[in-house]
């Protein structure tokens, strides 16, 4: 070490006193300068990192609350659509029910009035034939006087009306 | 000429157990009444402490004293610094002064310097690296000072801090990466096969090691020769004068040594910068881990 030119020369007592001194002074700052100052900074600095964090979170939780709302609304309207639609169809349903049921009715009434038509049509021909045979009856007997059966010329009569009654319908 | 040649660079530049300060010279020149001269305080001498056979002299020499004086400033300066930041955070006031311009600097080389270059959750790291920064900065101006003495161009001071630096940086990695941190040692590639690692790890290992060491020697190294290397051209460019012995030539010399003292300044906060920077940057890439 002592070939060495001076300023190359390591000396031991030199590095001991750097290592002591520096040591001294690195225990003395650590302990005023930087708990007091760098302490405040990063506390501050923890602080707002903290208060961002935050920020974000409720950031995130509005987006997904807002989310929410806005899912909460769109199936509400699919359901009052679908509400919409389905009373429209039971209102179409209803009144295709009652349309084929006045049908129905009508068509029952029309039944049974021609029905009634029919039975009275019916009713009015005996009624007209039995006068018929009546009138026949009395003409025929005013015609031939008294001597004529009432009861075998009342059969011819009918008879012949029947064949009337029956050629004419036939 | 040859004669009376005497080398007055080294010893400007080298350890002494003395003390340089201002005094007045009884009588001579008038120049020596009026202007202060430099006289010679002899600092005590202890006596060695043996250990085996190994002499210990640890009295204390100029540059000792010239790194108390580094740092008792770097507490000062911490204390003012402190002052303000208590007196600004009780009045809850706009900084300013001294002490706030300190804690703007701490707070920019924590912020920019320390906190990227270490890595995540390097504020383990940031009082050890400013602590550094100040010393070596207060060392490094201490040789501008008339009659002070650079102790950060003394070879020892550098190695120390470097050492200690070392030590830190190692530990950063120990704390790190765990077991992990034997890789740092041993090269061991975990993407080749096992015949290859075998092969490769002695050839590689020394070259690990060696990188290892490398790091702090070239921080002791750079620090040393930059402080020294100011000086010497300071003093060759003072000596000028003597070598052309005459009064006409005189402001040429002292023009040339006001730019160099100039960059000798910046040169003090550059290098404490340099040594603080290369530091962290050491400390984040053993703490990333990068094999």
């Amino acid at each position: 070490m002592d070939t060495l030119p001076a300023p190359f020369r390591l000396n031991p007592g030199l590095m001991i006193w750097t290592l002591v001194v520096f040591g001294i002074l690195a225990v003395v700052l650590w302990k005023s300068l930087y708990p007091t100052i760098l302490k405040a900074t990063i506390d501050r600095e923890a602080r707002i990192k903290k208060d961002l964090d935050d920020a974000e979170r409720l950031r995130a939780e509005s987006a997904a609350a807002l989310e929410e709302q806005r899912q909460l609304l769109a199936s509400a309207r699919g359901e009052a659509t679908a509400i919409i639609a389905e009373a429209r169809q039971a209102a179409e349903r209803e009144r295709s029910a009652a349309v084929e049921k006045t049908r129905q009715e009508q068509e029952d009434l029309l039944h049974r009035a021609r029905r009634e038509i029919e039975a009275e049509r019916e009713r009015a021909v005996a009624d007209i034939r039995r006068e018929a045979v009546d009138i026949a009856i009395a003409a025929a007997g005013k015609v031939v006087g008294a001597r004529l059966d009432a009861a075998a010329d009342r059969k011819i009569v009918e008879e012949y009306i029947g064949s009337i009654g029956t050629g004419a319908r036939g | 000429m040859i004669a009376d040649q005497k080398d007055f660079i080294t010893p400007h530049i080298t350890d002494a157990h003395t003390l340089d300060y201002p005094c007045f010279a009884q009588a001579a020149h008038w120049y020596q009444r009026t202007i202060p001269q430099a006289c010679e305080y002899e600092l005590p001498r202890w006596a060695p402490i043996h250990i085996g056979r190994f002499a210990l002299d640890i009295s204390p020499t100029r540059h000792v004293v010239m790194l108390w004086i580094a740092a008792l400033l770097c507490i000062v300066t911490t204390l003012l610094a402190l002052r303000a930041h208590n007196r600004r955070t009780r009045e809850g006031k706009a900084p300013s002064g001294f002490g706030n311009g300190l804690e703007a600097l701490v707070l920019y080389l924590r912020n920019e310097v320390v906190l990227p270059n270490v890595g995540p959750h390097g504020n383990g790291y940031v009082p050890f690296l400013l602590t550094l920064f100040f010393f070596i900065l207060f060392a490094n101006l201490l040789g501008l000072v008339p009659y002070g003495a650079t102790a950060t161009g003394n070879i020892s001071v550098t190695f120390t801090l470097a050492i200690i630096t070392f030590i830190v940086i190692e530990f950063a990695g120990m704390k790190a990466q765990g077991w992990g941190y034997i890789n740092t040692i041993v090269f061991w590639p975990h993407d080749m096969s096992l015949p290859m690692k075998i092969f490769i790890s002695p050839i590689l290992t020394p070259i690990e090691i060696i990188g290892k060491l490398t790091k702090p020697f070239a921080l002791a190294i750079r620090l040393f020769a930059n402080m020294v290397s100011g000086h010497v051209v300071l003093l060759a460019l003072i000596s000028l004068i003597f070598t052309f012995a005459t009064w006409i030539l005189v402001p040429v010399p002292i023009a040339m040594a006001l730019g160099i003292s100039l960059l000798e300044l910046f040169v003090a906060f550059l290098q404490a910068f340099i040594f603080m920077l290369l530091s962290s940057v050491f400390i984040g890439l053993i703490r990333e881990g990068a094999h």
